[in-house]
């Protein structure tokens, strides 16, 4: 057979094809990949490759300029090979080459990604996009119809077989190509397999492209405003959901709605969604009616409430949800108030017990990708334990309680400006602690928590079972029946009131490390592993924007081992949110996580209330397990992660 | 043929810690004897497999004050001498063989006679003169009182080697600082639960208390009233102990009579009950069985009242230890 040389660049790779063949056919068969929407047909204009040197026969196209033509530019797809040919492929044609670029917390988090030799880069695709088109006018020759001749544009950026448009755009349509002269900017969103024209907009608005991303706690909301064109992070407010007034469990809030409806429950969680884009907006230059997505991350419950669904299954045996996979909505159709047409797009579920967030972690840290054997813990109101790697994922939710999250504690609040998150004791009981942004103190957040309880213990002001030690410390005090310690007094640092750490509070996060400790403890042991098995341990969660991993180790809340193991990688909820909204094959790969991914119930393990119960003491009653717990001392308080 | 039966004899690692109680003039006390348990070196009594060089032992129990809600049947062999502790408690070494005397100071609790640690101490020091056996002192059981009285009484009763109880998380920092000072033993007290029971230890040890001089007492429960919750903990805290945990290898300590005589079965009288028989009867055999349960659990020191069921427990115990009737 008569065969040709292809060599690509930059990848200097080469294969030998038949002559005649595409340059599109000979990259596929060389394995580098060239981006193509169209699938060869000529019609896409993606695959874009330069020709350097050899001989080829290609077809005209309209799709390359004169001067593009002139320096070489040819198309892939209807190029094809007549002899040897040294072909460059330009970065805008690789296809893995645009990525999206996530916000500063994933870039901080991104080295610590367990997929280290390959980071999990998705391609910038948003679920909802505007496309700025400037359609050919119609003439006799291409008398396409309105609808059709949008589609057709849309389908030469996107990949996009099926598309749909409402009743609402179609009406504006004649009126809107013509008088912007068919320059237009349309929103589309993906909806399954299907794209929908969302919105068509006279000239070129894709600057004005917004999405926000949710992780919709049972304790916090929290929502990130991002540029979808740009993939760049805005800005970030958060709140402690107002649906705590029907009581800080998620089982409490089902009850509360079987009696008086879901109603009350989702005006909260909308109410405080809403209050959340309203002061991100009105901190910048962004207009409502530009939000054109939201991509919410949250427990099965709380997506439940959310969407209005009812969720009195999920706490009723055999504990089945309404969906594990809604659909993408109309955020106006729950109440949203962001462009009237914007797509609502929840995380998938895994189960009942372990939701959207969770499937967002499991994306953003890679833990589907990763060869090594990796367990993530995400800390929130429930904590959600997933173990696995690229084979096999399971998981599983303990309930700590809202500490972590700075409520239902005395002094407590969310990790936001003014909160302690470092505190050092030292050996004489001298106190030292760090705020975020270094703002005068005003409360404690849950991992100010964590190193002060621990730092306490080291020093011998609480005892292994969780007590303060009245005498042990000038600190120490007694109020309202209880002893508790004075972290902050009123005037020292700037604080104006004391800041206090007390009993029921080192209760509630002893009671919370616990449950985190026995249920990752009780899923090791039910897939035959142990603690010494698991090569990287990521925690997770919006507690803190670090963790001090000996201080937590002291505690007994992560296992004792190798410090270098463990990554604290933030909210991965909310970085798997975004992941997805700014990449559909993101997106995707959340369904099939959430498909893939199995649910364990802790309850039907026999001995777990016993394992919680050995976990609630400092760090454990059985202290072997923790062999280097015991030599942290009170100076080796480490850095941030 | 035979068949060849695979030896299935079982050797641990570990034994179980001795504990003496009572010491005596040569020791620094008053007694004319002491008691040793523990020490086993595989389960109760068994002998095929290893050693339990130390027998269970019976304590009968006495109050600082008339035991006033006893039932009728237990209350009957005492009631002439419930007035005085140290009579009592005479009566019950001659002649019903008690090995030691368990003090229990009820009469401190502030919901009832709320006597003062003086009066809870004088009656220590009556129960010391009147017998020669080693003495259990149990408090009233509410956490502040008992850390005001105990201070005075083990203070009073000091080098005589006694058990004082019972420690928890609530109160271990005042006796393990006495029963050091003092040099008594502790009872460390949980709630049928293993961790639990870990952890008042460990908090006892933390605070530098040696686990040598602890007993475990894992609370008890009557029989037909979750006895069988508590077997399975006290096994598993044995077979803890056995395996080499420190934390748990101690001898551990049973409350019998107070737990047996409280239910229904064992205190109502047959008019009451038509066909469960005399409860004169009725009422010992069931404090017996009782103990005979937690002895195969591995209870070291068994705290007793009636002197019918105590006759019979230390009979059983000499048969499982390989002798008696």
């Amino acid at each position: 057979m008569d065969t040709v040389r292809v060599t690509f660049h930059p990848k200097d790779t080469s294969v030998d094809v038949g002559r005649g063949a595409t340059v599109l056919e000979a990259a596929a068969s060389a394995g580098v990949t060239i981006a193509s929407i169209c699938g060869g047909d000529g019609i896409c204009g993606k695959c874009r490759v330069i020709i350097q040197s050899g001989k080829v026969d290609t077809d005209p196209t309209t799709l390359l300029t004169r001067e593009e033509i002139q320096q070489g530019y040819a198309l892939a797809c209807t190029t094809r090979l007549v002899a040897d040919t040294e072909v460059i492929v330009p970065p805008e044609s690789q296809a893995e080459g645009a990525q999206i670029l996530i916000d500063e917390d994933a870039r901080r988090f991104r080295a610590f990604f367990p997929t280290a030799e390959k980071p999990t880069f998705f391609r910038h695709d948003p679920v909802v996009q505007k496309l700025y088109l400037e359609l050919p006018p119609p003439t006799l020759e291409d008398n396409l119809a309105c609808q059709e001749r949008l589609f057709r544009e849309i389908r030469r950026r996107i990949a996009s077989p099926v598309m749909q448009m409402g009743l609402k755009v179609l009406r504006s349509l004649p009126a809107v190509n013509r008088e912007a002269e068919w320059r237009v900017t349309t929103t589309v969103g993906r909806r399954g397999g299907t794209t929908e024209v969302i919105q068509v907009e006279p000239g070129d608005r894709t600057e004005r492209s917004y999405g926000v991303a949710i992780d919709v706690g049972t304790s916090t909301v929290v929502a990130h405003l991002v540029d979808l064109s740009t993939s760049g992070m805005i800005d970030a407010e958060a709140c402690y959901n107002s649906q705590a007034v029907f009581g800080a469990e998620v089982t409490r809030r089902i009850i509360q709605a079987e009696r008086e409806g879901t109603k009350a429950l989702r005006d909260a969680v909308v109410g405080d969604i809403n209050n959340l884009i309203s002061a991100l907006v009105t901190r910048h230059p962004v207009e409502l009616h530009d939000i054109v997505t939201l991509v919410a991350a949250g427990n099965t419950t709380m997506l439940h409430f959310l969407l209005g669904l009812d969720p009195s299954h999920i706490r009723k045996s055999p504990y089945i949800p309404t969906t594990t996979v809604p659909p993408p909505v109309r955020a106006s159709e729950v109440g949203i108030k962001i462009n009237p047409r914007g797509l609502l797009y929840v995380m998938p579920s895994i189960g009942s017990w372990v939701g959207g967030d969770v499937t967002a972690g499991i994306l953003a840290t890679g833990l589907y990708k990763s060869n090594q054997l990796t367990m993530l813990i995400d800390i929130g109101t429930n904590a959600e334990i997933v173990l696995g790697n690229r084979d096999w994922i399971m998981s599983c939710a303990a309930s700590a309680g809202p500490a972590f999250e700075g409520s239902g504690v005395k002094c407590g609040m969310r990790a936001s400006r003014g909160a302690i998150e470092r505190v050092t004791v030292d050996s004489d009981g001298r106190v030292d602690v760090r705020t975020i942004g270094d703002a005068l103190p005003e409360g404690i957040c849950g991992s100010g928590l964590i190193d002060a309880i621990a730092g306490l213990y080291q020093v011998g002001i609480l005892d292994r079972s969780g007590s303060l030690l009245p005498d042990s410390s000038p600190r120490v005090r007694e109020s309202e029946g209880q002893l508790e310690f004075v972290l902050v007094a009123e005037g020292e640092n700037g604080a104006t009131r004391d800041i206090v750490i007390a009993q029921p509070d080192i209760e509630n996060l002893l009671r919370a490390k616990a449950a985190i400790y026995s249920g990752a403890k009780v899923l090791l042991d039910v897939m035959h592993h142990s603690f010494d098995d698991v090569e990287q341990l990521l925690v997770a969660g919006g507690f803190g924007n670090y963790l001090d991993r000996a201080k937590a180790m002291t505690l007994g809340m992560i296992p004792d081992i190798p410090l270098e193991r463990i990554r604290f990688v933030g909210n991965t909820a909310l970085i798997g949110a975004k992941m997805a909204m700014l990449s559909t094959d993101a997106f995707q790969a959340s369904l099939t996580i959430a498909h893939g991914a199995t649910y364990y119930d802790l309850i039907t393990y026999p001995h777990y209330y016993e394992e919680f119960m050995s976990a609630k003491f400092i760090p454990h009653t059985h202290m072997d397990l923790f062999p280097t717990a015991a030599t942290f001392g009170t100076a080796h308080g480490e850095g941030g992660s | 043929m035979t068949a060849e039966i695979p030896d299935v004899k079982k050797t641990w690692p570990h034994s179980i810690n001795t504990v003496t109680i009572g010491a005596t003039a040569t020791e620094g006390g008053t007694r004319t004897s002491t008691i040793t348990v523990g020490g086993e070196t595989t389960l109760p009594f068994y002998h095929f497999e290893g050693t339990m060089p130390n027998k269970p032992v019976l304590a009968m129990e006495v109050w600082d004050v008339p035991a006033e809600d006893w039932p009728e049947p237990v209350k009957k062999p005492f009631a002439d001498v419930m007035s005085d502790p140290g009579t009592w408690a005479k009566r019950c070494v001659e002649e019903h063989g008690a090995e030691l005397i368990c003090l229990r100071l009820k009469g401190c609790d502030p919901n009832g006679a709320d006597r003062t640690p003086q009066e809870a101490a004088e009656a220590a020091k009556k129960v010391l003169d009147a017998v020669g056996v080693p003495l259990i002192i149990w408090g009233c059981g509410n956490v502040d009182k008992d850390n005001e009285v105990f201070p005075v009484v083990g203070d009073a009763v000091s080098g005589e080697n006694c058990l004082l109880g019972t420690i928890s998380e609530d109160n271990y920092k005042t006796l393990t600082a006495l029963g050091t000072a003092y040099k008594h033993k502790l009872i460390a007290a949980s709630p049928v639960d293993i961790n639990l029971a870990k952890q008042v230890n460990i908090l006892a040890m933390d605070v530098g208390f040696p686990p040598e001089n602890i007993l475990i007492y894992p609370s008890t429960g009557a029989l037909g009233y979750g006895i069988e919750y508590v077997y399975t903990i006290m096994e598993r805290l044995r077979i803890a102990g056995l395996k080499g945990d420190k934390v748990v290898a101690m001898p551990m300590l049973c409350d019998i009579g107070i737990e047996a005589w409280g239910v229904k079965e064992a205190k109502a009288p047959e008019s009451e009950v038509p066909g469960w028989g005399d409860v004169n009867e009725r009422g010992p055999m069931w404090e017996a069985a009782t103990a005979y349960v937690y002895l195969l659990a591995g209870a070291d020191i068994l705290i007793m009242r009636h002197p019918d069921a105590v006759r019979i427990t230390k009979n059983t115990i000499a048969r499982l230890m390989g002798g008696g009737a």
